[in-house]
């Protein structure tokens, strides 16, 4: 390992040959040559191999003798949380089973349903496997086809997900298998036929995988209420959620199973490797380069040792550099490292996963698109690229390694600058102490209800009165009031409140027998079609252009419309498609390509001839550090403030925070530390509150409004995890401004909205809103006429409603959203809070300080391009450096 | 009121996103997408009922100020068939006045909503040569004259001080100008002003020729 040095010269620009042949032998170029050759023979979903399935069980206690034969020759033991879950499920409860991944939580269940169904026989569908992802579904059904052929039953386990095909589609409709693995939306749709009573009234027990990715969600709503709908056609039906750790599991079987469910632990947690990548030497002035790969050397280094390693970034555009570079360091690895991440298309990424399980694959730079899945044996390792962000997130990823027998799970942090040692040193000491992140399940949103009443107006109609006490059984729409359920009853019959009604509009019609349905063939097919992109964002397809190869860097608008549209390469945010031209390029799935055109949702590119392109900046790409991380972020600095340096990060930081502490200060447990520096540019304020990046973004612009209200200022703001900056010709006098109100809860709500544009982030929340509650539709290509006018934007229809429908609930929902989940209100509240309560340390540091100087980065960052920025911040560094004391760390 | 010189002939650009032609006495408008609501309700979506009144009180407050002797539509006049409410062609039909004549060069949706009988329109295919002008609905270039056109609702994105507008406008090029999107409840599709596209966005009560440098600016890489 070769330590980087101080002054990194810079990189050696690739030229456009080294680019090309790296690209053209990448392993990208094989995937997607491997996925097409691959996509032809095999169907979407591989159907379990049928052997006679005639359906039946065997009786109980013949079934019991299997599976304790099954144990004895597999050398297993049953673990006593595995019988918990069986006695559970034979005495017709419901309840949770949280463990950490590999403990056998999926057999657990699965026996136990079998053995229920086994007491109580039934034709027809038995147990219904809820799964979130589609990828995760096809190796489910698997898992459990082979428990049933090792136990030698006659029962089908069939799979439905949007990628089942209509052959499949149209055998479950004539005769469903015994156990189906769908998806929320999958399920959703089933229940919108008017048959779903009839295939789904005589389940023994349902399954819901992965019940910690989906409560936080809509999608977990959507399960809720499926769920309400089964329980109401079968009052004792057994339902079981499995999860990995979570921070509050009580509120989550709540939210699954309603009251008396059981809460199973699975006591196998197997232990954990959490470490760090320390770098040889720690630049006391901290900033994200703008690749971050400064530890590249130490990285590969890693990657050598390890026979297959995950390497997780937080965004895309992350993985894409990563992938790039880790290329160009070491290009004999084309074709043994690879990249995932939720734009690429699909066969591609079941490429790399095939090439994971099979152990092909030497690395594979990711991003949370496989945070989840199912188990890679191969992999021995994973490398956490940047600051985990949360606990949960980095236990999770840990997960995914270490499944052969006799590893352990390992993660190691790479820091992406130092001070991101905290975050690793935080998490692993969180981990240890088993302070994980709650997630709590969201509260009655309209969108999602809306949904619903249509999907079960299509299923044969539904009574106003009975649906709403079956909506009232779920969590999130235990506290439905009426105006509420009346005004989304009114919104899906008469498209508003009755004041607004529109003459003109049918969706859901009431009979005379008072029941509401669906009548119009056209909506009915409309909506079903829409279930099932509950969380597509506004995607663009990624092409290449047919015919497109020619013609350079002119292609401009003409031209482009000529070309056609060849193989799939992923996707992109159509806002991201959207701010380039024709000719302009970027860098996807591994490569630089060209735009050439957009038009009917697909954009269509070439390989771009320029050197380098912009990376694409996807929407999704933030993730907000979590309370519990930030709070022993804090802890940890406390300590340092102490004079303790308990982990071998703090360790390795240890002189950064010397001089943080001499220069300035080290907060400790119950204080707040406040910098004041003049310099040319004007007075600087810093805070550290420690509480994440959207709080302080949400706090700077807070306090930067509130103190320019009482005299007129402007101020420049940045901010990242760790704290925010003020920057203003004039000095702030921070007690004062405190004794004025500064840190006050009155008018919190109201200023923020004021300041932080509320209005353009509700019109952002509106976009998924607005497709959830059936306004807006994707585009599908070759769609039909009516559907091409109803292609509209939601920012345009949000105008309109604003306009002329102000008090509909979708406009309240999405400012709601906006404040509690965008802007996170209680957050922002909470710290300000702590500011006012806490013992101020307001320090005047003679230079910009180590927690300073990154902020001040940020700020430069967004006014110049990058090369500026490399030169000017190297300059800076080395300024600063000489005005400490020049003893090198 | 931002007057441009095209082809020889002086034109207005109004804020209220429409085109005058003094010497001509004619006022032109784009896009009007008259009924897209009723349409949309039609088929199921709940939109709300007033953007399209809303533009015809625009439209009614133009024909008055300016007493035009012809009004002509650059296409997409009506959203689709489904959109002709018979409530609302009459509101519109209400308008006329026999000393303007109205006419539409059709557009793609006009093709599909048909001519409604209620409007005593005259329709003529594009292009349709009128002095230096070609008026056309689709921006394609023709040979010998000025096109004038409609169909891509352009709109520009403003950034200064980190507040961001994003505002229909008015784009003129060497041989095509584009009219913004007349109708209220329409989208729009994002131009950068170059060299050979000037720009002149409508922004409340004034129409503003936008500089190069200060449109949102996209590096190529």
């Amino acid at each position: 390992m070769t330590a980087p040095p101080s002054d990194p010269p810079a990189p050696e620009e690739p030229t456009r040959e080294d680019i090309r042949r790296v690209v053209a032998s990448s392993s990208l170029a094989r995937q997607l040559r491997a996925a097409r050759a691959r996509a032809k023979p095999s169907g979407a979903a591989p159907r379990p191999r049928r052997r006679a399935a005639d359906g039946v069980l065997p009786e109980l206690d013949k079934l019991l003798s299997r599976i304790s034969a099954l144990y004895d020759a597999r050398g297993w033991q049953a673990f006593a949380f595995q019988r918990t879950v069986w006695a559970g499920l034979a005495a017709g409860r419901s309840g949770l089973l949280h463990a950490g991944t590999g403990s056998g939580k999926t057999l657990a269940v699965w026996l136990g349903a079998l053995q229920r169904a086994a007491a109580h026989p039934a034709d027809g569908l038995q147990v219904l496997w809820i799964t979130p992802m589609r990828a995760l579904a096809a190796d489910t059904a698997l898992t459990l086809q082979h428990t049933v052929r090792d136990l030698d039953i006659g029962w089908e386990v069939g799979l439905r997900t949007s990628d089942t095909g209509s052959a499949e589609r149209a055998r479950q409709s004539r005769r469903l298998p015994q156990a189906l693995v769908t998806t929320p939306e999958s399920l959703s749709i089933m229940l919108s036929h008017a048959d779903a009573r009839e295939r789904l009234a005589g389940l023994a027990a349902v399954v819901v995988d992965e019940w910690h990715e989906l409560i936080a969600s809509k999608r977990g709503v959507q399960v809720q209420l499926a769920l309400a709908r089964l329980r109401g056609w079968n009052a004792g039906l057994p339902v079981w959620g499995l999860s990995a750790t979570l921070g509050n599991p009580d509120h989550a079987m709540q939210v699954l199973c309603g009251d008396g469910g059981l809460r199973v632990a699975g006591e196998i947690e197997r232990p954990v490797k959490l470490d760090s990548l320390i770098p040889p030497r720690i630049e006391r002035f901290p900033w994200a380069g703008h690749l971050g790969v400064r530890l590249l050397d130490a990285v590969i280094a890693e990657l050598e040792a390890s026979r297959s390693t995950l390497l997780f970034t937080n965004t895309r555009s992350q993985a894409e550099l990563w992938y790039q570079a880790l290329l160009e360091a070491r290009p004999d690895w084309a074709g043994l490292i690879a990249l995932h991440h939720g734009s690429l298309a699909r066969e591609v990424r079941e490429w790399v996963e095939a090439g994971l399980k099979d152990g092909r694959l030497r690395a594979v730079v990711c991003t949370s698109s496989l945070d989840l899945g199912v188990d890679f044996l191969p992999v021995e390792r994973v490398l956490q690229l940047g600051s985990p962000k949360g606990v949960a997130r980095l236990m999770q990823r840990a997960g995914r390694s270490g499944h052969a027998p006799g590893r352990t799970p390992h993660a190691t942090c790479v820091p992406g600058h130092g001070l991101e040692l905290i975050d690793a040193a935080g998490a692993r000491r969180a981990v240890a102490a088993g302070r994980i992140e709650p997630r709590t399940a969201p509260e009655a949103p309209v969108d999602v209800l809306a949904q619903h009443l249509v999907t079960l107006a299509l299923a044969g109609g539904f009574d106003a009165d009975a649906l709403r006490a079956e909506v009232m059984g779920c969590w999130s729409y235990r506290a439905l009031d009426d105006a509420t359920w009346a005004w989304t009853l009114d919104f899906v019959t008469r498209g508003g409140a009755a004041l607004q009604a529109y003459p003109d509009y049918r969706k859901v019609e009431r009979g005379d027998d008072g029941l509401y349905r669906v009548e119009r063939a056209d909506i009915a097919r409309r909506h079903r079609m829409q279930i099932g992109t509950i969380t597509a964002d506004s995607t663009v397809e990624v092409r290449w252009a047919k015919g497109g190869k020619a013609g350079g860097k002119a292609g401009g608008k003409t031209g482009g419309a000529a070309a056609l549209a060849g193989g799939r390469l992923g996707q992109v945010e159509e806002s991201f498609v959207g701010r380039l031209r024709p000719g302009d390029c970027f860098l996807f799935a591994g490569r630089v390509l060209e735009l050439v055109a957009v038009r009917d949702m697909q954009a269509l590119v070439r390989a771009g001839s320029a050197s380098r392109g912009t990376v694409p900046r996807w929407a999704g790409g933030r993730m907000p550090l979590s309370t519990e991380l930030a709070d022993e972020m804090r802890h940890l600095v406390a300590l340092a403030a102490g004079g303790e340096y308990p982990e071998p990060e703090l360790q390795a930081l240890r002189p950064l925070l010397e001089l943080q502490a001499r220069w300035s200060a080290l907060p400790g447990q119950d204080e707040r530390l406040v910098e004041r520096i003049a310099s040319r540019e004007g007075h600087h304020l810093f805070i550290y509150p420690f509480a994440g990046r959207p709080v302080h973004a949400g706090l700077a612009a807070l306090l930067a409004w509130r103190i320019a209200r009482r005299a007129p200022a402007t101020f420049s703001l940045s901010f990242n995890d760790y704290g925010l900056e003020l920057l203003s010709a004039r000095p702030v006098d921070w007690v004062a401004e405190v004794a004025a109100g500064l840190l006050s809860e009155d008018g919190l709500n109201a200023d923020i909205e004021h300041c932080l544009n509320a209005a353009q982030l509700a019109r952002r929340r509106f976009r998924e809103i607005a497709r959830v509650a059936g306004l807006t539709f994707q585009g599908y290509p070759g769609q039909g006429k009516s559907a091409r006018q109803l292609q509209v934007s939601s920012e345009l229809l949000f105008d309109v409603f604003t306009r002329h429908d102000p008090d509909n609930l979708l406009l309240q929902q999405a400012r709601q959203e906006a404040l509690c989940d965008e802007l996170d209100v209680a957050r922002i509240a909470r710290t300000l809070a702590e500011l006012r309560s806490a013992t101020l340390r307001l320090t005047e540091p003679p230079a910009m300080t180590p927690f300073a100087f990154p902020l001040l980065v940020a700020r430069l960052r967004e006014r110049l391009s990058t090369e500026q920025l490399s030169e000017r911040v190297a300059r800076m560094v080395a300024q600063l450096e000489r005005a400490c004391d020049g003893v090198r760390p | 009121m931002t007057e441009i010189l095209i082809a020889g002939e002086r034109l207005v650009l109004l804020p209220e996103r429409a085109l005058w032609w003094p010497a001509r006495a004619t006022l032109m408008v784009a896009d009007a997408h008259i009924g897209k609501g009723t349409a949309f309700r039609a088929l199921g979506v709940p939109v709300p009922a007033g953007s399209s009144d809303d533009t015809l009180a625009r439209l009614a407050g133009l024909l008055e100020r300016h007493a035009p002797r012809r009004l002509v539509f650059l296409g997409d006049l009506i959203h689709a068939r489904s959109a002709r409410e018979p409530g609302l062609m009459q509101r519109f039909a209400a308008l006329h006045s026999a000393d303007c004549d109205w006419l539409l060069v059709r557009g793609n949706h006009d093709a599909h909503a048909g001519e409604p009988p209620e409007l005593a329109l005259t329709v003529v295919d594009e292009p349709w040569a009128d002095g230096p002008f070609a008026l056309c609905h689709h921006p394609a270039p023709q040979p010998g004259r000025y096109v004038l056109a409609g169909h891509v609702h352009p709109a520009v994105r403003i950034e200064a001080g980190g507040d961001r507008l994003r505002l229909p406008c008015f784009a003129f090029g060497e041989a095509v100008g584009l009219l913004p999107a007349f109708g209220q409840f329409t989208g729009h599709a994002d131009q950068t002003p170059t060299p050979g596209l000037h720009l002149y966005a409508c922004a409340g009560e004034r129409v503003l020729a936008v500089p190069h440098s200060s449109a949102r600016r996209r590096g190529r890489a």
